[in-house]
């Protein structure tokens, strides 16, 4: 018998424990620790955000599909990882503190066999003063998040009814956030609501991003082939502003958040300031505060983790330089090397530098994307760890491991420019692969083939039925693991 | 960066025969079942 914990309930943790429950025997434990009791399609955040959703349509209860599914399930916050057992202890364990209404900051240990470390991203509202719910801007970045951002969009929205023009910001906080996909959805969707609400006249929209240009998304940009031409992401992306009215601040770092005013540095050093009636601003990821201990009880989380909290796994942390990055740099097991029984797979392991070129304003400051790893890429790493899991289980030392380096690694993304089945659009994309290999593709690190993109109605069509697909497959419903990641 | 305005500026716009195209039920519905295959390829060689 083997028991296998899972840590977080999103996309890469949910997928691995609900594959783990068909992979392996009945004997084996699941468990899945998540300080949240719901399950969230982070994708459709967007929507609730401009009130095109509720909060019941894009969440449910994890508790009764883990009890259906035969899955120990504990409301917690993992806190620390025991690799080797302790003084008191002898086998692997983890620390939580339970976050359950019914057993609220209780402490608890957990003994594992397997790890699988899928605890997402802190949102570090924290980095950039001001910056957030608690501060003066908004998110989407959760369902009650963006349930407020809708409340105040709307009410920005009543006051360009009566006559008010309005400064809507959307974008990024901090130089180094990822996720620029969503800022960017939700500008367009944003522009799409005020523009059916009648007042677009009344809307000045600006998209605040710490990409260097357009088109970027965090992944360096795109290149596809358009009409027998090859085309980029930024001029597609450029046409779509200025098609839409929406104006760009690019290269910037968000400094602080004032009420009604955002400061930030540009790439140029130049310091500027944005006044603002409405904001939503994405915040900076770091991992969470776990903590690594060894049989001594001593600190080995310097071992485990990089600096910004994320998991060390199988990659190439050397910090070599931009011009010497190569596709092997990223992992392909998502084992952390010391300890091969546990995986981090999704926003929680440690990327080995970005995917955009990096950059600095003169003085100093990081301003470049951090690389995505969230969605379909999140989904396979928790397909994969599920499956070496259950082939360590079953075959121990001989185990055949499988790869999925997100060098070799596809990705679709559908990116909704306004929602509505017959005025809605989307942005549709795929690349492959995510990292760009510049050995296997010297032109633009990525198949020209496998890499395009599209705007149209049938985008917004094709995000509707990924938002139906993957809330039924979030449900483990009958045939749910023929859904892909 | 400050190239950024005058860059959105010079972006092509849609003619007036895309923007239609982009919002016709019978044109987006090939559309739709176009890219499901694109996105269908790419996935099968994921799951390969």
């Amino acid at each position: 018998m083997a028991r296998v914990v899972v840590l977080g309930g999103g996309i890469a943790g949910h997928t691995a424990a609900l594959h783990l429950t068909r992979m392996l025997k009945r004997s084996d434990e699941v468990v899945v620790v998540t300080p949240n009791s719901n399950w969230n399609w982070i994708p459709s955040n967007i929507w609730v955000g401009v009130g095109k959703m509720k909060t019941d349509q894009v969440t449910f209860k994890l508790g009764p599909i883990y009890k259906r599914k035969g899955i120990e399930f504990h409301q917690a916050l993992a806190t620390a990882i025991h690799p080797e057992g302790g003084p008191q202890r002898p086998g692997p364990y983890i620390d939580v503190i339970y976050t359950d209404p019914a057993r609220a900051g209780e402490h608890g240990e957990l003994d594992y066999d397997y790890l699988v470390n899928a605890t997402g991203p802190k949102l570090n509202f924290g980095a950039t003063p001001g910056l957030g719910p608690d501060g003066h801007s908004y998110s989407v970045c959760t369902a009650g998040h963006a349930v407020d951002a809708s409340a105040a969009l709307q009410a920005a929205i009543q006051r360009m009814k009566k006559g008010e023009r309005q400064v809507l910001v959307v974008g990024m906080g901090h130089g180094t956030c990822t996720c620029e996909g969503a800022a960017f959805e939700y500008a367009f969707n944003v522009e799409h609501e005020v523009r059916q609400a009648g007042v677009r006249d009344l809307a000045d929209i600006v998209y605040l991003t710490n990409e260097y240009e357009l088109g970027d998304f965090g992944v360096d940009g795109l290149t596809f082939t358009q009409q027998g031409f090859q085309t980029t992401s930024k001029l597609w992306t450029e046409s779509l502003f200025r098609e839409r009215g929406i104006r760009a601040i690019t290269g910037a770092h968000v400094m602080s958040v004032e009420e009604g005013v955002v400061h930030y540095e540009q790439l140029d050093g130049s310091a500027n300031s944005l006044f603002f009636d409405f904001a939503m601003l994405l915040p900076p990821f770091r991992g969470v505060d776990l903590h690594a201990y060894d049989a001594d009880g001593a600190d080995i989380t310097d071992e485990l983790f990089a600096p910004n909290g994320f998991m060390k796994v199988d990659a190439d942390y050397s910090g070599k330089p931009f011009e010497e990055w190569r596709a092997e740099d990223w992992p392909s097991t998502y084992q952390v090397p010391r300890f091969p029984k546990i995986f981090a797979v999704g926003i929680a392991f440690a990327p080995p530098h970005q995917i955009s070129r990096p950059r600095k304003s003169p003085s100093g400051t990081v301003i470049s994307p951090s690389p995505p790893r969230t969605g379909m890429p999140s989904g396979i790493m928790g397909k994969l760890a599920a499956t070496n899991i259950a082939e360590m289980i079953k075959h121990g030392d001989s185990a055949q491991i499988r790869t999925a380096s997100m060098a070799d690694m596809a990705a679709a993304c559908v990116a909704s420019a306004g929602s509505g089945l017959r005025q809605g659009s989307a942005a549709s994309m795929t690349m492959y692969p995510v990292v760009p290999d510049l050995v296997k593709y010297p032109n633009t690190g990525r198949s020209l083939e496998d890499t395009f993109g599209e705007i149209g109605l049938s985008g917004h069509w094709i995000k509707l039925l990924l938002h139906y697909m993957f809330i039924y497959k979030g449900k483990a419903r009958p045939g749910w693991h023929l859904i892909p990641e | 960066m400050d190239d950024t305005e005058a860059n959105i500026a010079r972006a092509p716009l849609p003619t007036d025969k895309t923007l239609r195209a982009r919002k016709n039920l019978f044109i987006q519905f090939g559309r739709f079942l176009a890219i499901n295959t694109k996105m269908l390829k790419i996935i099968r060689k994921e799951h390969r």
